[in-house]
């Protein structure tokens, strides 16, 4: 173990009545990590970041910030006293406050007067390129600049953890990819861990140091991007990582291949049943003894629909 | 702002609903204000010079100022409150709360003196006069408990619409304390709907009659609804008859200062804005102390407020004569027996006639002005048919009197009109917000899918609309039954209805019959409400499920 993790989870289960929403959920976070959530929705990642800014209660096991105790299923601090700053999903932005006053607002919470907390919610704006729009409320700015104020917001917490609830979710891709780098950024100059949910795989492997993929409230795998993508631990992981083409090797069994892992020309012999032109590179859908395979080649289609082809297979990954 | 094809058929309807309005509201109150002024501005100076007039206006702008500093905290507080997800029956508390409006206010008056009064349940109970509540004092009260249900639903439905749980959230995760929160960003965020709930409360309390009448008349408070109504019922004076038109003038003044500037300044502001995703209110199932304490604070409200007096009321209905202990041996039917005559089921089948009646076609007419409203000129109509519900009741009849009076006095016909103009709004609410709800792609699916215009409401629009069908039929029956201001003046001989005969029974001291009327009124009022009520909860269209929801 390096250092102290900034959070831990213990066993953390959440229950809404009858229904289990996390089960059994164990994990730690190392200071200045950052570990994504993925799961498709209803899969229990917002529950654990509610439970863990404390929105919600345990019904067993327990949260550590740092080297203490905020929640097991006798007692929960409220939120205010945990040490997290939470970027949510929609935003979250009060309607009757400034971009600059709701920078502020947890400044001021924290007991900084006014002008010092206005001057430094100004800087925050400034550093996320939104310092003109101070004035504005939230229904005088787009979504990518609404949520910028929410990241400004969260930023101004100081805090040594952050929760980011799907907050790319309502974003069109620019601005999606605006705000990741910002975030990236943001994240290399603070130095502060993050919890990141998100349902989208290309977001979790991109940002992520580990991705934790859940599945109807139970933590499925962990580990590194690259680990989560070649070694997935079930053929659900593995579906939800990236494509996959499921292959009956004789003497070998299932093997799991991703489209890169296999290339044409080789000792395999193959026709092809769809190609499908992507820009950088091109998918090219083969029929062969093993079964359907795909495989994705640098440059534009160099082979026709019914094209008999010969292809190998550089790598597979066997699942049980 | 989406176009629509002008068609003969939407033209003629609203051309219709038009006239409708103007026969209803416009012309009474143009015919009013002509014959106030050639009729009255030859009394006009001895009629201000009589104290009584400047007092009972006095009186009804501090009553109504007093009841809304009173019920709109009270409001709030019961509206936050509930919005606790750690209330022990929390569902339950939020129908309870509307208690107060399904009991009609001149049965709560009339309890409220048979259980605080001289000689009431307290003053059994303490051996000696004790609160006396038939005073200005006791007014106030009275109103303050049956306005704290209006007040709680406008705050509560801004709290729904504006407050939401994320918002709630944000600011805790920024390190605020709930005490905080709420001074930070709840109110804020409900001052529009808290502002609204007080220019709501006064408008109502300014036109209150029936409490007034019951609990301050008799203690020399007078105010302006309660100076019509006797200035009118001195009949052939023709003083006393300007005097009352007079007053409804000043009423109708009154209140459109009020609610004029209001209005302009709170319109824009209370406009719903759609969150970007609905979220759902995490449920917490912890108890703790602050949601028992509302529980208890909300229980004792009720007790005192409502189900006391209410008690009370009974024990009174079934004593044989006042002074007579209230014991299970003394306890007679008799006075049951005695107020079920045939006058008194006439007076009952000419209400129940009048509800149904007017809630039938308020929900129709509530229907077209919504439709309409969606399109040009017919916004003109649902402001008209809106601004109608803060025109005192008093006022109205009494326009409605001199205008058609000639040939329609003693008819029920005036007190249905009376009722149409009074009540339009209440059909014309919940369906202008259903269809705010409807998305217009669903009708265009449907639309695009091959059906024929009528076709697609029927299939797509009129199960989400049921609800809000129902509901506005339902609150229009309650209000009609519980109605007294406007057909206490309209009533002639043989147009009575139920309220008429428990306000005059009241008026004439008889206390025991009058008990047993209000209680009679009570169940008949409840009796039919429950299943129409359950009806309307079973009808309730489930909210799709949020993305991601937990």
């Amino acid at each position: 173990m390096p250092a102290e993790p900034v959070l831990k989870l213990e066993g953390l289960t959440v229950a809404y009545g009858r229904v289990t929403a996390l089960d059994r959920i164990s994990l730690a976070v190392q200071p200045g990590e950052v570990v994504a959530l993925l799961g498709p929705s209803g899969s229990g990642k917002s529950t654990l970041l509610n439970a863990v800014a404390g929105f919600l209660s345990l019904a067993d096991g327990s949260i550590w910030l740092r080297e203490r105790v905020v929640a097991n299923a006798r007692r929960a601090e409220p939120p205010e006293h945990r040490d997290v700053g939470v970027v949510f999903q929609n935003y979250a932005l009060w309607p009757h406050l400034s971009a600059l006053d709701t920078v502020a607002y947890p400044m001021r919470r924290r007991g900084a007067p006014a002008a010092e907390a206005r001057a430094e919610a100004q800087r925050i704006l400034s550093l996320l390129h939104i310092g003109q729009l101070a004035d504005r409320r939230p229904s005088e700015l787009s979504g990518g600049e609404q949520q910028r104020v929410g990241l400004a917001r969260a930023l101004a917490r100081q805090a040594s953890l952050y929760l980011f609830d799907e907050p790319t979710a309502h974003l069109d891709t620019h601005v999606r990819g605006v705000f990741l780098d910002e975030l990236v950024a943001r994240r290399s100059a603070t130095g502060a861990a993050a919890l990141y949910a998100t349902h989208d795989a290309e977001e979790a492997l991109g940002l992520a140091d580990r991705v934790a993929l859940l599945n109807s409230g139970r933590l499925v795998q962990i580990g590194s991007p690259q680990e989560v993508y070649d070694q997935p631990a079930d053929m659900w992981v593995a579906q939800l990582t990236g494509p996959i083409s499921v292959l009956e090797v004789p003497g070998e069994g299932r093997m799991l291949v991703r489209p890169g892992w296999a290339r044409l020309d080789g000792e395999r012999s193959g026709r092809i049943e769809a190609v499908r032109f992507a820009g950088p590179h091109s998918d090219y859908q083969l029929s062969t003894a093993l079964g359907q395979v795909v495989i994705r080649q640098a440059g534009p289609p160099q082979h026709e629909v019914g094209a008999e082809v010969t292809w190998s297979l550089e790598r597979t990954w066997r699942i049980g | 702002m989406r176009r629509r094809s002008r068609t003969p058929g939407r033209a003629i309807l609203a051309l219709a609903l038009g006239v409708l309005v103007a026969v209803l509201v416009a012309f009474p109150i143009a015919r009013l204000v002509t014959v106030a002024w050639t009729e009255g501005h030859g009394v006009l100076p001895e009629l201000a010079a009589e104290p009584g007039l400047g007092r009972a206006v006095t009186h009804t702008i501090l009553l109504a100022a007093a009841v809304t500093a009173a019920a709109v905290p009270m409001g709030t507080a019961a509206a936050l409150g509930l919005a606790r997800a750690d209330v022990p029956g929390r569902r339950a508390w939020r129908l309870a709360v509307l208690l107060p409006i399904v009991v009609p206010d001149y049965v709560l008056g009339f309890s409220w003196t048979e259980a605080y009064g001289i000689g009431g349940f307290t003053d059994v109970l303490v051996g000696k006069p004790w609160l006396g509540v038939n005073s200005a004092v006791g007014v106030w009260a009275a109103l303050t408990v049956g306005a704290v249900p209006l007040t709680y639903l406008v705050v509560a439905a801004g709290l729904s619409a504006r407050a939401e749980p994320s918002l709630v959230r944000a600011a805790r995760a920024s390190g605020a304390g709930p005490a905080v929160v709420l001074w930070t960003v709840t109110l804020p965020l409900l001052r529009p709907a808290i502002a609204a709930a007080a220019v709501l409360c006064f408008a109502l309390s300014l036109q209150a009659f029936a409490i007034p009448q019951l609990m301050g008349t008799p203690a020399g408070f007078r105010t302006v609804t309660t100076e019509i109504y006797r200035n009118l019922s001195l009949g052939s004076d023709p003083q006393s008859f300007v005097a009352a038109l007079v007053l409804a003038l000043l009423l109708v003044l009154i209140t459109l200062l009020a609610v004029g500037p209001a209005d302009a300044w709170l319109g824009p502001r209370l406009r719903v804005r759609r969150a970007a995703v609905v979220e759902p209110a995490i449920a917490v199932r912890s108890r703790s102390a602050a949601g028992v304490a509302v529980a208890i604070a909300l229980g004792g409200f009720l007790i005192l407020g409502v189900l006391l007096p209410l008690i009370a009321l009974l024990g009174t209905a079934v004593s044989p004569a006042v002074g007579v202990p209230p014991i299970p041996s003394n306890w007679t039917a008799g006075n049951f027996t005695s107020v079920i005559t045939p006058r008194t089921l006439a007076a009952f089948g000419r209400t129940a006639l009048l509800a149904v009646t007017a809630a039938v076609l308020l929900t129709v007419l509530g229907t077209a002005v919504a439709g309409l409203e969606r399109g040009r000129g017919g916004r003109l109509i649902a402001t008209l048919v809106t601004a109608t519900f803060v025109l005192p009741g008093s006022t109205l009849a009494v326009a409605l009197l001199i205008s058609y009076g000639r040939w329609l006095a003693d008819t029920l016909i005036l007190i249905l009109l009376a009722y149409l103009a009074k009540l339009w709004a209440f059909g014309h609410r919940p369906l202008s917000g259903a269809l705010d709800r409807l998305p217009p792609t669903e009708l265009h699916a449907a639309r695009a899918s091959g059906a024929p215009a009528i076709t697609a409401v029927r299939t797509v629009a009129l199960r989400p609309l049921a609800p809000a069908l129902l509901t506005a039929w339902l609150i229009v029956c309650v209000t009609a039954m519980h109605e007294v201001t406007m057909s206490s003046l309209l009533y002639g001989p043989g147009t009575e209805t139920l309220a008429v005969v428990v306000l005059n029974s009241a008026d004439l001291g008889q206390v025991q019959n009058t008990a047993a009327l209000a209680v009679l009124v009570t169940l008949v009022m409840l009796v039919p409400a429950l299943p129409i009520w359950l009806l309307v909860r079973r009808l309730k269209v489930r909210v799709p499920e949020p993305v991601d929801a937990r």
